[in-house]
């Protein structure tokens, strides 16, 4: 078993690393999609919900004209501007039309131009749908990936008998055993994440890779109603053309608060708008892991009346299915349940690289006494673990230099953002195949230091959103994040420091060890010494 | 032809773990698709139709996962495969005799 989760846990390691590294940045999307648009205004404090769904409307009667489907987003803790959005009547031969998207400064009441910008969505999108493949191929991918994920889970819970004991056990200093304490730890800590994430995450595409299922059970239309009753959607009348004024969206918001009893409001739906059927749906922020009715609320945009409204109703198969999505992607969570979400999925970002590292270091005492050096296997191990572990969060680094520096009129540059990213993770998993690894390692991770500390500098001097001004400003998302940057960049350089500092200067010390010692310890430990059995 | 065979080195230790891949993927994969059915028919009568088919296809990973720990867990990759048959073949003979007895066509 010991040996199976071995090679799991290798065969696909590096995908997963970098699944889990975009996906945990997922949690911050919004965030990350807010500072790629720097031209986006800083925040604007103290204003009221009614003056900015006054502002909204405005905008949207005059440039939403002919569309009866309207999006009113209002600033949040994640996202400090007023957005809007509409759905473009279909073009001929296609069934829906495209979702456009809008910032509005609050100041004009005009729509803000940004840079063209894949922003944090793109970003969170690569960890399931692998950016340079089809949808249906990155799907299957992804999916046998996640499979192999599920079992180094099980199989590490399994072989793990002293799993709690093991928990406290840390030994530092001792090379192989502190990456194997570190994996164990990093693992432990964190399990029922671990498990929910790879999960749910199959469960996502459960109707794609089960449809032979579905297939020999049912027929398509059959199939279709169970996905209704599965993902059951709220009803809402449609536009009979007739036309008819609406009401403010803000007096109506007026009749919301008097039912919640609170000023809260996220985001806000407008139905057939302009028509005599016109409805707003009011939600609020998600706060509950399954469904609460009570988050919405259904006015009637011409009389000003509420609409009682039937709940969604859900089966007990189709709420723990829902459970699963809403843990996965943490929509209900708040500022620091969103952090919590963050650390952890650093968390298993991390397992998945300490585990791969701990490959090398078990191999490396009979690789290094190989008389033509290490083989094959052994190296591109190694550097794929450099070029990923350390290069991957390079060239995330780079995909932002690139929303920062490349020329603004340039043509694709969105996907020239992506470019630059793959274009530097190529790179970088490419440079320690001319390197020794001890060197490609430091000078990898000295880059990362650099390239991070470097972000918010470069920041500063290409945009007004730097630190000074969103301090002065308070505007609390834009400090976060170059901090943020700086944090990540000091941890880097710190894992430079110790990795020189362990590496390098450690020999002399290494050969006044007395092997009784090493054998003493070896007794103690969950690893027997390396044989063909569980190597 | 026959250097094309030692080129693959079929006494090699390599062809086995390879054998067992492949049951552990392909066969792992069927019985879990195989094992939806029978979860399925076995839950038709409690939960209705649509929710007996959704938890038959919310277990498939676990018995997926299962049946790829087993697959490398036995002694021999034959005896791996055999089961894998018999465990499939199991499933569906139950799947088809009870929807036999209930008269539910699935």
């Amino acid at each position: 078993m010991k040996w199976f989760h071995t090679w799991v846990g290798l065969i696909v390691g590096w995908v997963l690393f970098f699944m889990f590294l975009t996906g945990t940045l997922g949690y911050f999307y919004q965030e990350i999609t807010r500072w790629m648009e720097p031209e986006r205004p800083f925040i604007e404090h103290k204003i009221s919900n009614e003056a900015l769904l006054d502002i909204a409307q405005a905008y949207l009667i005059k440039n939403a004209q002919g569309v009866d489907e309207w999006d009113i987003m209002l600033p949040n803790a994640r996202d400090q501007n007023l957005r809007v959005g509409w759905r473009k009547p279909p073009e001929p031969g296609k069934k829906r039309g495209k979702y456009q998207q809008t910032v509005l400064d609050i100041k004009t009441g005009d729509s803000v131009e940004s840079r063209a910008t894949g922003g944090g969505r793109l970003l969170y999108r690569m960890h399931y749908r692998l950016h340079y493949l089809s949808t249906k191929i990155s799907y299957w991918i992804v999916g046998f990936c996640s499979m192999l994920m599920l079992l180094a889970v099980i199989t590490g819970v399994v072989i793990h008998k002293k799993i709690f004991t093991d928990f406290f056990t840390f030994r530092a200093k001792k090379g192989l055993l502190g990456w194997l304490d570190i994996h164990n730890v990093l693992s432990v800590i964190a399990l029922p994440f671990h498990f929910m994430i790879t999960y749910s995450g199959l469960l996502f595409f459960l109707f794609t890779y089960m449809v032979l299922s579905t297939n020999l059970q049912m027929s398509e239309d059959e199939y279709s109603e169970m996905r209704k009753e599965i993902f059951p959607r709220s009803a809402h009348l449609e536009s009979v053309n007739q036309p008819k004024e609406m009401l403010a969206i803000s007096h109506l918001y007026q009749q919301v608060k008097n039912t919640w009893h609170t000023g809260e409001l996220n985001y806000v739906e407008v139905f057939a708008a302009g028509d005599i059927n016109a409805q707003a749906r009011f939600v609020r922020h998600e706060t509950d892991i399954t469904y609460n009715p009570e988050d919405e609320v259904m006015v009637s945009a011409v009389t000003g009346e509420i609409i009682l409204q039937k709940p969604k109703e859900y089966t007990v198969t189709g709420m723990i299915h829902n459970g699963f999505f809403s843990l996965h992607e943490g929509h209900f969570a708040g500022s620091i349940t969103r952090w919590v979400y963050f650390i952890t999925g650093l968390i298993g970002t991390a397992m998945i690289a300490s585990g791969l590292i701990l490959w090398t270091t078990k191999r490396k005492p009979k690789q290094l006494k190989n008389p033509n050096g290490p083989d094959f296997g052994y190296r591109l191990v190694e550097q794929l673990n450099i070029g990923t572990i350390v290069g991957l969060p390079i060239a995330i680094a780079m995909y932002f230099y690139a929303n920062r520096l490349l020329p603004l009129e340039m043509a694709n540059r969105l996907n020239w953002e992506a470019n630059v990213m793959f274009i530097s993770w190529a790179t970088l998993l490419l440079y320690p195949a001319f390197r020794p690894a001890p060197k490609a390692w430091y000078e990898q991770l000295n880059l990362a230091a650099f390239v991070y500390m470097a972000l918010p500098v470069v920041n500063a001097l290409t945009t007004d959103k730097h630190l000074l001004n969103s301090i002065s400003k308070q505007d609390w998302t834009l400090v976060a994040f170059d901090l943020t940057l700086f944090a990540i960049g000091s941890f880097f350089a710190f894992a430079a420091y110790k990795y020189q500092a362990l590496t390098f200067e450690k020999k002399p010390i290494k050969k006044v060890i007395n092997p009784r010692d090493v054998i003493a310890d070896e007794s103690l430990l969950p690893l027997r010494p390396m044989n063909k059995e569980n190597g | 032809m026959s250097t094309f065979i030692n080129y693959l080195n079929l006494s090699s230790a390599r062809w086995p773990v390879f054998s067992r891949a492949l049951a552990a993927t392909f066969g792992g994969y069927a019985l879990a698709i195989a094992s939806s059915l029978l979860i399925s028919q076995l839950l038709m009568q409690v939960t209705g139709k649509y929710q007996a088919i959704h938890i038959g296809l919310i277990l498939t990973f676990l018995v997926y996962a299962c049946a790829a720990m087993w697959v490398f867990s036995v002694k021999t990759a034959k005896k791996a495969w055999l089961g894998l048959l018999k465990s499939i073949f199991f499933c569906l003979t139950v799947t088809w005799l009870l929807g036999k007895i209930t008269g539910v066509a699935n």
